[in-house]
């Protein structure tokens, strides 16, 4: 899955990074500071990208995390069939179906914007 | 990760979780409090795990998260401590955090978010600042009303001028030592009970920062923590520090323990 690895200490709030292996947004970001004993630990929240779920950890600053890749693509309304949407990818002219969120309300030749992360979409 | 006595439950499985919070920057008399989560844990060591009263054990119910180490920022440090408090309470575990200083029971109740704030106290600690310190231990229960709809004092003898004018408001409930012992809790939503361990007689709990004299018994002070428990949603122990023999902290694991029975027996199946 397109990842790459990090340092605790480079998340900042606004980020990617996996927690459980799922995708997720950073939504809060505080370190410790180190004393004598033990080194500065970083606390993250995160909301899940695709799920929506709270999740969270609490590292050394130090430790490697793995960051996904979430791609941010452009795609086309093709044509509505039920809860389903047929968008085409406008860098590739793929057409793919789509389930359309509920907040949403899109007619044939509208453009739209969707993450994607190993299979995995959401339309922003 | 500390070792509170009989704290053996795993994270997972756990209902509780001690959180030690050995903060001590502020303490205007003497200091301490930041022995008070060590203290609390080696005087619980002669308590039996077992609670004939509610048939629990200890070790079914809690673990022990050990300390959030604090540093000199405050406000930087409670937000730290305010999102390990969090966690737990995202995971359905309740935090039971052990003071350092009265401070840093605004991150157990920002973490928490409680309608009432309910707390066991020989001061009324409603100082906007204290000594120039918005943080300062004597001005928790104004950083409480920030967040908590009403404050209930109990125990509570004394204050400035300015405090007692600011307690005759609507929205504080003093209750003087001596009806403690009648008290019973009348009101609506989710507690946050904060028990720092002055408001017992300083005869009964002398390890601690500011004692105060005309204090509560430690029976009433358990009939409290019996009381409240069962709509808790946040619960902490402040101001132990290391200056007796170990009485105030043989209290406070004391209430400690009360408070998770309690608690357990009214919301645990």
């Amino acid at each position: 899955m397109p990842k790459e690895q990090n340092e605790v200490r480079d998340l900042q709030e606004g980020n990617y990074v996996l927690i459980d292996d799922v995708p997720c947004k950073i939504t809060a970001y505080s370190t410790s500071k180190p004393g004598k004993h033990g080194s500065a630990k970083a606390r993250v929240e995160g909301t899940g990208v695709f799920d929506g779920q709270k999740r969270n950890f609490t590292q050394p600053v130090d430790q490697k995390v793995w960051v996904p890749i979430v791609e941010r693509k452009q795609g086309q309304v093709v044509s509505i069939s039920g809860d389903d949407m047929q968008v085409m990818d406008l860098d590739t002219y793929d057409t793919i179906t789509m389930r359309i969120p509920e907040d949403l309300d899109p007619s044939p030749d509208d453009d739209i914007e969707y993450l994607e992360w190993e299979g995995q979409r959401k339309v922003v | 990760m500390g070792d509170f006595p009989g704290a053996r439950a795993a994270l997972d499985d756990a209902a509780y979780a001690v959180v030690g919070a050995p903060l001590d920057v502020s303490t205007t008399f003497r200091p301490g409090a930041r022995f008070g989560p060590d203290r609390i844990r080696r005087f619980a060591r002669p308590f039996d795990e077992y609670d004939q009263r509610t048939g629990r054990h200890f070790s079914d119910l809690a673990c022990d998260s050990g300390d959030v180490s604090p540093w000199g920022d405050i406000p930087d440090y409670l937000d730290f401590l305010t999102g390990q408090l969090s966690d737990h309470h995202d995971d359905g575990r309740l935090p039971l955090l052990l003071g350092g200083e009265h401070t840093v029971t605004v991150a157990g109740l920002r973490a928490a978010d409680p309608d009432v704030y309910v707390c066991l106290d020989a001061h009324l600690d409603l100082y906007e600042a204290y000594a120039g310190d918005e943080y300062a231990h004597a001005t928790v229960t104004s950083h409480a009303l920030d967040i908590a709809d009403e404050a209930i004092l109990l125990g509570a003898r004394t204050g400035s001028e300015d405090e007692w004018d600011r307690a005759a408001e609507a929205d504080v409930t003093v209750v003087p030592p001596e009806d403690v012992g009648g008290w019973t809790p009348d009101f609506d939503g989710d507690a946050y009970l904060s028990v720092d361990i002055d408001a017992a007689d300083p005869g009964f709990a002398p390890g601690t920062g500011t004692p105060e004299p005309f204090g509560l018994e430690p029976r009433e002070m358990r009939d409290v923590v019996r009381a409240v428990a069962p709509q808790s949603v946040g619960f902490d122990i402040v101001e132990v520090n290391d200056r007796d023999d170990g009485q105030a902290a043989s209290l406070a694991g004391k209430l400690l323990q009360t408070f998770v029975f309690a608690h357990a027996e009214a919301t645990l199946d």
